[in-house]
């Protein structure tokens, strides 16, 4: 089975990377690759995910930025074409905040207290057998 | 019936012998295990050499700790009215938080800030905004702590800061407060775009430190932030030794721009967490502070007794704190903030319970705050300094903290001290090492959180998420209102005037005043330094 590619990225100026950087590690270790691009443009995260040709998107939002940032992202996946992409969202984000990013597109949320393991044995489910919308 | 039930008896119990920083306990210390201890050069008096036992001598009964809560969201009004509502509650100090677009020194209306304006933080603009945001608070009165964590961005918010008490007639002298200000944040803790150099960030620090050093003998103008480093994934051990090297690497810059040791020493201050293990924290601030004084008496061999005093302000552990059950972090607040108390803290911030779910409620807010006046008033433990003293095991536990820390910082002295050891990558690489290495102990289960990986529930979370409307609108037409009514030739020169004090290493805050006088916005300043030395890239994965 080909190395599943997930991009990791942080939106806007959100400043904690600490969550983002433990799930790449630990994506590494469960034998993905993951390349992490920092804070950037929703255009720049699109853009590195279709030049990397990522079935993965992980989204850290740790300073409440996501239902600016997000809708942007997923909006423009779908105009590159994109949309299977699966996007994971991680970090501090309320209740209705995932009830409405699950409806528009989001795959699967993963906020804090989530299990390093958790996130890991749900991507490769998800990319083995495509499955849908999960609220982890 | 919480689940894990067995574990109510017990069965399940963290039987783990080591301390968060992996420090082996035993089951029982006796007089034994202190033996070598001299009581009067390891332990000495309260508000005296080595100041293991703080640093006043009779502590909280001559002068209790600052109650100095976090504030800031939204624009400067809704911040101000935060203010006001914490001083009439009963709070002493002022404690400013700032979003991550002013705190990263860029404007309101920045392509990638959309979605952050006010969020996390105060937006800040320029001086008219700062007018705002302290209007009818009495700055020459109470002392303010601006968290302006990244040196990029702190001395020109700092400069509007300095520019609004001079039209209010305040002297510059009379200011009492605190700036972060601190490198590592910049380089290590946080992430953002365009990063600068680790080694002008650390210049730009120090720009600060000069200056107040020349003009306000009441300013502490840094604060290493080992909180911050603790909440990016270092241990106690860790937090400590960065704290120190910190410090020696401040003032060893100081001292090289010409500056006597007891000119600033006395004002360099810093910035701790109070996180679970109630006596490794202990054990954390008394060895830190002997650790602290050694050093400093052996490098700089300083005549003013104060400039070999760790002080230090406190915020309790934002990390330990759930978003499962938020109101068991009610007590896990308490147990930090006693923590602190026992370790003889200056300054004190204890989280608020919805900490992993939003920025502080009304009512968390003043939860927190009520737990700080609770420990003042009701247990009785400002009553006598250092209670802990002459423990067998605090004191076995304060000597092996200060072993720990001793050889870390040993080690960033051989890899050429602090600033190369971030430009290596080798500070990222212990953090996300050690925070690694906790993230599968909580994963694994071996590491327990009530409410997470054990005795958790179904029960939806029931608490009132605090929110605002965004600060967006009313800073793009502030800053439109700011550059409809400026000279921008007097902007552009005093821009200009900047650029050369960097390129020429003069110290940049007289420039950073004029600028912010004439009318540059916070972004337009920072943008002069990132043009020159942004660009950075953060050595992670």
């Amino acid at each position: 089975m080909p190395l599943i590619k997930v991009v990791m990225a942080k939106m806007g100026f959100d400043a904690h990377y600490r969550g983002a950087m433990m799930v790449a590690r630990h994506l590494v270790q469960r034998g993905m690759e993951v390349v992490y691009i920092g804070n950037r443009l929703p255009e720049e995260i699109v853009r590195t995910v279709i030049d990397e040709d990522a079935q993965v998107l992980g989204l850290s939002s740790l300073s409440g930025n996501h239902m600016v940032m997000v809708p942007r992202i997923l909006a423009l996946l779908r105009q590159e074409g994109v949309q299977r992409v699966k996007v994971l969202l991680g970090g501090v984000v309320p209740t209705e905040d995932q009830r409405a990013l699950l409806s528009q597109g989001v795959s699967a949320v993963f906020g804090t207290g989530s299990s390093l393991d958790a996130i890991a044995d749900w991507i490769e489910a998800a990319i083995d057998h495509g499955s849908d919308a999960v609220h982890a | 019936m919480p689940k894990d039930a067995s574990d109510a008896l017990g069965s399940g119990l963290n039987h783990s012998d080591r301390t968060g920083s992996g420090i082996a306990v035993k089951a029982v210390y006796t007089a034994e295990d202190v033996a070598d201890l001299d009581p009067v050069t390891d332990l000495g008096n309260p508000g005296e050499p080595p100041y293991t036992r703080g640093v006043h001598r009779d502590m909280y009964r001559g002068r209790l700790w600052t109650i100095r809560q976090l504030a800031g969201f939204g624009t400067s009004e809704e911040t101000n009215g935060r203010f006001r509502l914490l001083l009439d509650q009963g709070a002493t100090g002022i404690n400013c938080v700032f979003d991550f677009v002013t705190n990263r020194g860029f404007s309101s209306d920045h392509p990638l800030a959309e979605g952050d304006v006010g969020q996390g933080g105060v937006a800040i603009d320029c001086l008219a905004d700062m007018r705002r945001l302290f209007d009818g608070i009495p700055i020459d009165d109470v002392s303010v702590s601006l968290v302006l964590s990244n040196p990029v961005g702190a001395g020109a918010i700092f400069a509007a800061y300095l520019a609004m008490a001079r039209e209010r007639g305040i002297p510059w002298e009379k200011l009492r407060g605190t700036l972060q200000n601190d490198f590592l944040m910049e380089t290590v803790v946080l992430t953002a775009p365009n990063i600068l150099e680790p080694a002008f960030s650390f210049r730009l620090s120090v720009d600060v430190v000069e200056f107040c050093t020349q003009h306000l003998p009441q300013w502490n103008p840094i604060s290493f932030a080992g909180y911050n480093y603790r909440e990016a994934g270092a241990n106690a051990v860790q937090e400590a030794a960065l704290v120190i090297a910190h410090a020696l690497a401040v003032a060893q810059e100081m001292v090289r721009r010409g500056h006597p040791i007891d000119s600033f020493a006395p004002r360099l201050s810093s910035f701790f967490t109070a996180d679970n293990d109630l006596f490794e924290e202990v054990a954390k601030y008394r060895a830190a502070r002997r650790v602290y004084h050694r050093l400093f008496q052996e490098r700089f061999r300083p005549q003013d007794p104060r400039s070999s005093r760790l002080r230090f302000h406190v915020q309790t552990s934002g990390s330990a704190l759930t978003a499962q059950q938020p109101l068991n972090n009610v007590s896990r607040a308490a147990y930090h903030a006693l923590a602190a108390v026992l370790g003889g803290a200056q300054s004190l911030h204890v989280s608020a319970y919805d900490e992993a779910l939003c920025l502080p409620s009304e009512a968390a807010a003043l939860t927190a705050l009520r737990t700080q006046q609770v420990l003042v008033h009701e247990t009785g433990v400002t009553r006598t300094a250092d209670p802990l003293a002459g423990s067998y095991y605090v004191e076995s536990l304060t000597n092996e903290m200060e072993r720990r820390i001793l050889a870390y910082l040993e080690e960033m002295d051989r890899l050429g001290g602090l600033v190369r050891a971030v430009e290596s990558g080798w500070v990222h690489r212990e953090l996300m090492g050690t925070s690694y290495d906790r993230e599968i102990a909580i994963t694994s289960g071996e590491r327990k959180v009530v409410g997470v990986n054990c005795f958790t529930d179904d029960v939806p979370i029931q608490i009132e998420l605090f929110r605002f409307p965004s600060a967006l609108e009313q800073q793009r037409e502030t800053l439109a209102n700011l550059r409809a009514t400026r000279d921008q030739d007097e902007v552009s020169g005093a821009l200009e005037r900047l650029r050369q004090a960097v390129v020429g290493e003069e110290n940049t805050m007289g420039p950073l005043i004029d600028a912010v006088c004439a009318g540059a916005s916070i972004g337009e300043c920072c943008d002069v330094f990132r043009a020159l030395h942004g660009g950075w890239q953060q050595p992670l994965l």
